[in-house]
């Protein structure tokens, strides 16, 4: 058995740590990586509204900017949340604008649709909390294409808090870290 | 490339010659003859409060320094090393004493002055003359917190070169005496031309087609107004035209805001229209209601700024401005609505994109050269008037604009100097307290 071990960056403490109730590390791993596969498929089959019901009702999917700071001021790089004008910052209702447009035909940002593929992996759990939510950290590649012959590679890691829901998961805040300064795409109307 | 005449307009008939968009030589040609000239807007006070904080910034092409000196002073200083070019900064922003190169570390002040240099004695001989190797310095100048500069010794005053059109922007920027902080900005990169995302600013007539799916769901998920073509025809609203600027403004009460929803919103405190009428005075304070705007060459909308990098290539800057005057929960909301609707994951700025590209690239067909574009909507309506300054348009939905900037466009390309360059006569009544930087 894998018992998977990090460090929380807050708090330095050991963060997981399963207990004899808990599910083991492993099993919690394989069942992570399994909805996150199933994430990127709907991902990428444009099924979003699907996508979204893996959202809680409360839901927060936040992306910060990515500061060019030098590595002594590395506290600095990403802005935390409600310091900043991020790229997303958005609640459910705001998720649904985005999605209903794309139902339309109309949101020319996405029309024709981007075709895309999010590979998700280096899953780590980093805490798992007495009522079973779970802080997990994924990284993931992400390529758009676009129209005729627009590209752009996304690369980064995504930080989420999930509950357990009904024998699955809901994530109620996702946070995406993009590795890049000046995004190198003519528009973001794609999700991660 | 001196007695080359551009005449890329017909203000007859609104043709638009589309080559302006991809010509090297154009493009060339607007580095010097519009960026080298034009007073651009690089940045906010709020970015650099305190002595030693620097802030990397553009104007046009060139990588600028926007450092705030020890006296206080604000210092626009060209990103490049008197010795061979390479970059003092490379971070987005930060605070330091002194500038020092990465190749030679030859080190400059925060106003830029040459202060140290390595071997200065033993291998300079003692006879380099550091005093003439200051980091090139643009002119700088601030209106209500916003910082611009330019290269041109000969540019008129900042006041000047926004002349009237100060009179419409002080109804966002000038409100309250505590001023607006500006946030981010979201960087990117569009595949277009820096003119046509200026151009599009004032452009209603694609709201109500370009936007229509982040409208509908607005309108579905949220209440917010539907942008329809019969609303945005009907819709009261006005545009004035100086210096190549353009601001779009609703007349109170005639101009009704009802269903109206701003693209910049700015949540103005309730009650602070006792200040404004102090600042502004009270026609202005309560007439005078300011919509979308562009400064000429490559500011739009508020605080976003269109940074050439090509013919075909522009990177674009999203900041958000929120107001002192206003309350964090306020603020916050100002920054959420800045974050949705525009800036490079904006559901409505996402939506432009592709039309601007292809408008830019329409200039790479000969045919289609041969056609050229049409910006004649509205040809022939524009008029004065003795209380509202500069050209006026009393139409929402408009190509006013698209004229007027293509025309002062002319008018930078064709001149030699600034001497050339015609400013509108000011006209405008300021009464209330508020000035550039009051
Ligand atoms: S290039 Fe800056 S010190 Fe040599
Ligand atoms: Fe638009």
């Amino acid at each position: 058995m894998v018992v998977v071990t990090v460090i929380d960056r807050d708090t330095q403490s050991e963060v997981f740590a399963p207990t004899a109730s808990a599910k083991s590390a492993q099993e919690l791993w394989t069942e992570l990586n399994a909805f996150y596969i199933a994430e990127a498929w709907l991902l990428d089959e444009r099924k979003l509204h699907e996508w979204l019901d893996m959202f809680t009702e409360d839901l927060l999917y936040f992306m910060p900017r990515r500061k060019n700071v030098p590595s002594r001021e590395a506290d600095r790089e990403i802005p935390p949340y409600g310091t900043d004008l991020p790229f997303f910052d958005e609640d459910r209702k705001m998720m649904l604008v985005r999605i209903q447009r794309m139902d339309s035909g109309m949101a020319w940002a996405e029309e024709p649709p981007s075709r895309t593929r999010h590979l998700v992996g280096n899953l780590v759990v980093q805490r798992v909390e007495e009522d079973g939510t779970v802080h997990a950290k994924t990284a993931f590649l992400c390529h758009r294409s676009h129209a005729e012959y627009d590209t752009a590679l996304y690369s980064g890691y995504r930080e989420d808090v999930l509950h357990p829901v009904d024998g699955t998961w809901k994530i109620s805040r996702r946070t995406i870290v993009l590795d890049v300064n000046v995004v190198l795409d003519k528009n973001m109307a794609i999700f991660f | 490339m001196a007695g080359t005449k551009y005449e890329i307009l017909d203000p007859e008939t609104g043709w638009l010659d589309p080559s302006i968009y991809t010509d090297q030589e154009i493009y060339r040609r607007e580095m010097t003859h519009i960026f080298g000239r034009a007073w651009l807007l690089i940045g906010h006070d709020s970015l650099i409060p305190n002595p030693g904080d620097f802030f990397h910034t553009y104007m046009g092409e060139d990588p600028v320094i926007l450092s705030r000196g020890s006296d206080g002073s604000v210092n626009v200083l060209l990103n490049m090393c008197r010795h061979r070019g390479a970059r003092l900064v490379r971070a987005d922003d930060g605070n330091c004493n002194s500038f020092v190169c990465s190749y030679h570390a030859w080190t400059y002040g925060l106003d830029g002055e040459l202060e140290y240099v390595p071997g200065e004695q033993e291998v300079y001989y003692g006879e380099l003359d550091r005093s003439k190797l200051g980091l090139k310095r643009a002119r700088v100048a601030t209106y209500a917190g916003l910082v611009f500069a330019t290269w041109a010794e000969d540019a008129p005053s900042l006041e000047d070169y926004l002349g009237d059109a100060r009179w419409y922007l002080d109804m966002e920027f000038n409100r309250s005496g505590k001023g607006t902080y500006a946030v981010g900005p979201h960087k990117w990169i569009q595949p277009i031309n820096w003119k046509t995302a200026v151009d599009n600013c004032s452009d209603w007539y694609h709201v109500p087609v370009s936007h229509a799916s982040a409208a509908n769901a607005m309108f579905r998920v949220l209440g917010e107004p539907r942008f329809t073509h019969d609303r945005l025809f009907q819709m009261k609203g006005r545009a004035a035209f100086v210096n190549g600027h353009q601001v779009q403004y609703f007349k109170m009460p005639e101009d009704s805001l009802a269903g109206q929803s701003k693209s910049i919103p700015t949540a103005t405190a309730e009650d602070d229209t006792a200040e404004a009428v102090e600042r502004l005075g009270e026609f202005r304070a309560k007439s005078v209601v300011l919509g979308t705007h562009s400064l000429f060459p490559n500011t739009v909308l508020g605080f976003r700024l269109a940074i050439p990098r090509g013919p075909l290539k522009t990177e674009f800057w999203h900041f958000a401005l929120a107001s002192n005057a206003d309350t964090p929960e306020q603020q916050r909301e100002v920054l959420r609505v800045h974050t949705a609707r525009n800036g490079v994951t904006g559901h409505f700025e996402a939506d432009d994109v592709d039309n601007w590209r292809q408008v830019s690239e329409s200039g790479l067909s000969g045919t289609y050269r041969e056609l050229g574009q049409r910006v004649n909507l509205g040809i022939g309506h524009t008029h004065t008037d003795d209380v509202f300054p500069g050209a006026l348009s009393d139409r929402f939905v408009s190509e006013n604009n698209h004229r007027h900037f293509y025309r002062r466009w002319e008018e930078f390309m064709n001149a030699d100097s600034w001497a050339d360059i015609p400013l509108d006569p000011q006209k405008a009544t300021y009464e209330g307290t508020a000035g550039m930087n009051e």
